[in-house]
């Protein structure tokens, strides 16, 4: 049994690479309190999701998946087109992130979580006294 | 930084090889690992060092951001268009063997059609998004709030 599990975990070492990437992404994501940094993290994570897809993708001795002469076997197409639109779809999230951050900077005058609490907090106080 | 005599002429050496690889990338796309969404993020960065180097007025002034929505439109309609081309030659939408009579040569012209419509759609939304984020919270021509 753990002979099994020994030698699966050694040559899925793709896994290992995907969930340790993706790891250090989601702590970026919930450690920092910075709004950049967190689309950052986020980034990162997105990228173990791509190496996780296109590894599982790889045939043994394969080329890119393009029809020439000499070549038969070839990696699986599949994943890379669904990575592709992934990376696409990743560009547009980021660009709506970065926009959102854009007017939270110009509503709080900071990107810090921490602040942005703080002027939330206050505004609540200031509304309760009215 | 458009003082700054070091930037400015490794940016002008530096920015046409990166258009030459990125059209590269586009028209190479058929037979090698490449097509329209990596040569327009290419293609963009090259403009994109452009505008960090000799600021974001001399940039608007080259490619004006008019000019660009006129291309993303564009390379959506090529990109239809060829989709809509093969369906009234008779195949299914974007059945690149039906655009001329012979198949393989409507392979060829069908995934160049496609990848350019990708790619000067892309390289257009990266500036366009590039150009929204620089021009936010200037003072001239801007008339948000």
């Amino acid at each position: 049994m753990i002979e099994y599990f020994l030698e699966h975990s050694v040559s899925h070492y793709n896994y290992w690479a995907a969930i340790i990437i993706m790891m250090i992404g989601l702590y970026i994501v919930i450690s920092h309190t910075n709004l950049i940094k967190k689309i950052a993290g986020l980034n990162i994570f997105q990228t173990a999701v791509f190496l996780l897809y296109i590894s599982i993708g790889v045939v043994s001795d394969g080329t890119a998946p393009i029809a020439a002469a000499g070549f038969a076997i070839y990696s699986n197409p599949l994943p890379q087109v669904l990575m592709l639109t992934a990376i696409v779809v990743g560009v547009a999230t980021t660009a709506l992130a970065f926009a959102l951050i854009v007017r939270i900077k110009e509503a709080y005058d900071s990107v810090e979580e921490d602040d942005i609490f703080d002027k939330d907090d206050l505004c609540d106080e200031d509304s309760d006294q009215w | 930084m458009k003082d700054n005599i070091i930037l400015r002429i490794i940016a002008k050496l530096l920015i046409p090889l990166i258009i030459l690889f990125a059209l590269y990338v586009q028209f190479h796309g058929d037979y090698s690992p490449g097509g329209g969404f990596q040569a327009g993020v290419i293609f963009s960065a090259a403009f994109i060092l452009y505008t960090l180097v000799f600021g974001v007025d001399t940039a608007e002034r080259v490619i004006p951001e008019r000019f660009l929505r006129v291309i993303a439109s564009l390379g959506v309609l090529v990109y239809a268009g060829t989709g809509l081309d093969a369906l009234i030659m008779g195949g299914e939408f974007l059945n690149y063997s039906k655009l001329v009579t012979d198949s393989v040569t409507g392979q060829h012209i069908g995934i160049i059609l496609v990848e350019l419509g990708v790619g000067m759609t892309v390289s257009s939304v990266m500036l366009l998004i590039f150009f929204t984020f620089a021009n936010r919270g200037r003072p001239q021509g801007n008339d948000h709030d």
